[in-house]
């Protein structure tokens, strides 16, 4: 069997016995093709973060300014497009541009003070949770019914559609994709085969903002609006796309990462969406994912006996 | 005499205090195999790596063809017509075959941004099968193929351009024959193609076999530049040591008779899919020698000695009956164990020499209370580094500054601190040069002589038949022969059960 064909099992095999557990528990209103199509749509927003954000993260980088880089991006998006006047394209390339410009200081900052990118991007999604409030003005952001068009189908997955094949022809049809993986793999061989790694590097940040950008126009599309916290709240919004790319990083062996990344989120939210037709309290949610993130990672990691593992 | 390829002209080249190559000129020549020797720490890699890139030099100048050169990476050293294969794996995993093959050339199948990945796998499959590696995909993640082969895809990148120099530097060692023979062969077909091969490499009968001129470095300096026609084995020793190496090399008794005290008893032991059903004692003060292709098992027999092996079946017990099922009992019973992956395995590498040296005998070093001592960690750690003549200029020097041959020292110097009474040596010897390989074979007999026992896993026959008393021989993970220590055996009598 070829690791394609098994990688693709497996991750059906995911989607059938997380949606069958939940369709066991509660049968009725849970789990029909409309509620499935409904659980894919809303697992398409993240999953465009996460395509992003796996440059950032095969390089052996992380970013943990994800939430905050959303959240800024969603409301320069959101200004451009009403205050502005721009309607759709200032929401469009408000947002992406937004992102890649946090992309860009991401990276910029990583290798120009040379501390791990966990550290860096931390700080720094502490200034653009500001910044994004001052820009919103401690108000919500709502995003007028005319401008919602990707907030539904078919313009939310043509959107996704469109940014899932730029993932894909980055990565497999540019020189992005290749130095992307010899980075990963060996950053100092990469660096004597003349790759200029610190321009790669900020580049998989630019490249993730710009996906950020547009998970941030779906977002804010799909939810009509984006309200700008502050104090690190904005985190919890990395836990999603960062789930979907350890899937992604998980299959990257079968040759199939971004697939892996896709129907990754679609599981996450199938789990999700199962807990709230149970009725189950936040918390118990919370544990419940939290221990479904393990699982997962644990079976469809592979590490080699003796393997050090950090 | 042909035209002159490279003028190295005057190259020095120092890490911190440490003078790696001092004021180095030669010339080398078109149509030749070059090779460079000397012994760990002379500057060959410096030198080829200052060449290549992968270095800068601090000064001098390197001329091909007339035109000074200074690449600032490999990628350069390849457009000026310079490349090189390194010791270790050079591949990068995550990328393809072909990904591999023209990784920093990838422009040429790139199209208005966009790679075309079809024509890249036909030209890297074309090249594949034109030096005989069909079995190697193109296509296919590198990470798909083993050691050996990845090699060869190195070969294949290395070469395929028709570079005028290709640097091998220490490959063969990590290469079984039938590797070896192919990169002879490619070495043979670069210099009829009139290009240069600067060839590093410990195993002397191999340079003389291989190479036209070999030049002589150490402890940086150039020493000279000879015929292989011309000098012999002992001469070449001569030169790299710089003075006569006397006195035996390998242990000169025969016929000693071995102690009936069995130290250690392996028995039934199984690895699933690496050894299979092994059975042998270790005696008082024997050195047992493991042999056989580097595939054979041997390698996993040392780990599983030392409790190191996963899903282990069988028994390793001690004389006093103690079970070794884990490495902390096995360290805490006196064995020792030094991994052929020296680097990987063995050595803490960005920790300094005390560190390392100290390290399984932190408790033996402790004073009230469980506290270590700073002075005590160094005496002792100075005591057994100098025990080794270890070349270092502190014991706070960092363990990754080191050669090879002087990591392989520190590792020896950790575990005679240790005072450990059955030491596992595997490719003790492996990419060091004689004059600590020699120091390396008379400190195992001093240890035999003071009742120590030692297995020795070995590729190199010659230093199995010199140095043990009992050869053991492996194949497809299970033993094979058994061969006592005698004054006749030669290297074929091995190899007809290896093979």
């Amino acid at each position: 069997m070829s690791g394609k064909v098994k990688g693709y099992l497996i991750l059906i095999g995911l989607v059938v016995i997380s949606w069958g557990i939940f369709k066991v528990l509660t049968p009725h209103n849970f789990g029909s093709p409309r509620n499935l199509l409904s659980y894919f749509e809303a697992s398409l927003l993240a999953a465009v973060g996460a395509v992003g954000f796996y440059f950032v993260m095969v390089m052996g980088m992380f970013d943990f300014s994800i939430g905050a880089n959303i959240m800024l991006s969603a409301i320069v998006g959101c200004v451009f497009a009403t205050r502005f006047g721009l309607g759709y394209f200032g929401l469009i390339v408000g947002a992406i541009v937004t992102g890649m410009i946090v992309g860009l200081l991401n990276g910029f900052f990583y290798v120009k003070l040379r501390i791990p990118s966990m550290i860096v991007t931390t700080g720094l999604a502490l200034i653009y949770e500001s910044v994004a409030n001052y820009i919103a003005g401690g108000v919500e952001q709502t995003l007028p019914s005319n401008l919602r068009a990707f907030g539904q189908m078919p313009g939310n997955l043509i959107l996704a559609v469109i940014a899932f094949v730029i993932a894909y022809l980055l990565l497999n049809y540019t020189k992005i994709g290749t130095y992307t993986y010899a980075i990963g793999s060996n950053e100092f061989v990469a660096k004597n085969m003349g790759i200029n790694v610190n321009l790669y590097k900020v580049l998989a940040f630019i490249i993730s903002g710009a996906f950020l950008g547009i998970m941030a126009v779906l977002t804010i599309s799909y939810g009509s609006s984006m309200v700008a916290v502050t104090g690190m709240a904005s985190m919890s919004r990395n836990f999603v796309p960062t789930m979907g790319c350890f899937f992604g990083v998980a299959f990257k062996k079968y040759g199939m990462p971004l697939p892996a990344i896709i129907i990754g989120e679609f599981v996450i939210n199938i789990i999700f969406f199962g807990f709230i037709a149970l009725g189950a309290p936040t918390a118990i949610q919370d544990v419940i994912t939290g221990l479904a993130l393990l699982i997962v990672v644990t079976l469809t990691t592979k590490v080699t006996k003796g393997e050090i593992v950090k | 005499m042909s035209e002159i390829r490279l003028q190295v002209q005057h190259v020095s080249k120092s890490f911190g205090i440490t003078k790696a190559l001092k004021d180095v000129s030669f010339n080398i020549y078109k149509g030749e195999v070059h090779a460079l020797i000397g012994e760990n720490g002379s500057g060959k890699s410096t030198l080829t790596n200052s060449l290549t890139g992968i270095y800068q030099k601090d000064s001098g100048t390197f001329i091909l063809d007339g035109k000074e050169i200074h690449p600032k990476n490999q990628v350069e050293a390849n457009n000026e017509g310079v490349s090189i294969i390194v010791q270790e794996l050079g591949t990068l995993d995550g990328l393809t075959v072909a990904e591999n093959i023209f990784l920093g050339h990838e422009d040429r199948f790139v199209k208005m941004g966009i790679k075309n990945t079809n024509a890249m796998n036909r030209e890297a499959n074309d090249l594949l099968k034109k030096y005989g590696f069909d079995r190697i995909k193109a296509g296919d993640m590198v990470e798909n193929y083993n050691f050996e082969d990845r090699k060869l895809v190195e070969i294949v990148k290395a070469t395929y351009f028709g570079p005028k120099i290709v640097v091998i530097d220490e490959t063969t060692t990590a290469l079984s024959q039938e590797g070896r023979e192919e990169l002879y062969k490619q070495m043979n077909r670069i210099r009829e193609e009139g290009n240069t091969v600067i060839f590093i490499s410990h195993d002397l009968p191999e340079v003389l076999r291989m190479s036209d001129t070999i030049t002589v470095l150490r402890d940086g300096d150039y020493i000279d530049t000879v015929k292989s026609s011309e000098i012999d084995e002992d001469g070449l020793k001569k030169l790299m040591v710089g003075r006569e190496v006397t006195g035996d090399y390998y242990r000169a008794d025969y016929g000693e008779k071995v102690s009936d005290e069995v130290v250690m008893s392996v028995k039934n032991v199984t690895v699933p899919g690496l050894i299979e059903n092994i059975t042998f004692d270790l005696h008082k003060g024997e050195i047992l020698g493991f042999g056989g292709l580097s595939e054979s098992g041997m390698h996993e027999v040392g780990k599983a000695c030392f409790g190191a092996s996963f899903d282990r079946q069988g028994t390793v017990t001690l004389a006093d009956g103690t079970p070794i099922n884990d490495i902390p009992t096995a360290i805490k019973h006196s064995i020792a164990y030094t991994s052929k992956d020296r680097d990987n395995e063995s050595i803490v590498m960005n920790q300094s020499i005390r560190d390392n040296i100290v390290l399984p005998s932190l408790d033996k070093l402790a004073g009230p209370a469980g506290m270590q001592s700073d002075k005590k960690q160094k005496d002792f750690a100075n005591k057994f580094a100098a025990e080794m003549s270890t070349k270092m200029q502190s014991v706070e020097q960092f363990v990754s500054d080191l050669s090879g041959g002087n990591k392989q020292k520190v590792v020896l110097a950790r575990w005679i601190g240790a005072d450990s009474d059955i030491l596992v040596l595997d490719s003790p010897t492996r990419g060091i040069d004689i004059k600590v390989k020699q120091d390396i074979y008379q400190l195992m007999d001093r240890m035999r002589k003071s009742g120590k026992s030692i297995i020795m896993i070995s590729e190199e026959l010659m230093e199995l038949i010199g140095m043990c008393d009992r050869i053991i021989i492996m194949k497809d993970g299970k033993i094979s022969s058994e061969l006592p220590r005698d004054p006749q055996m030669d290297e074929n009598a091995l190899i007809a059960s290896m093979v």
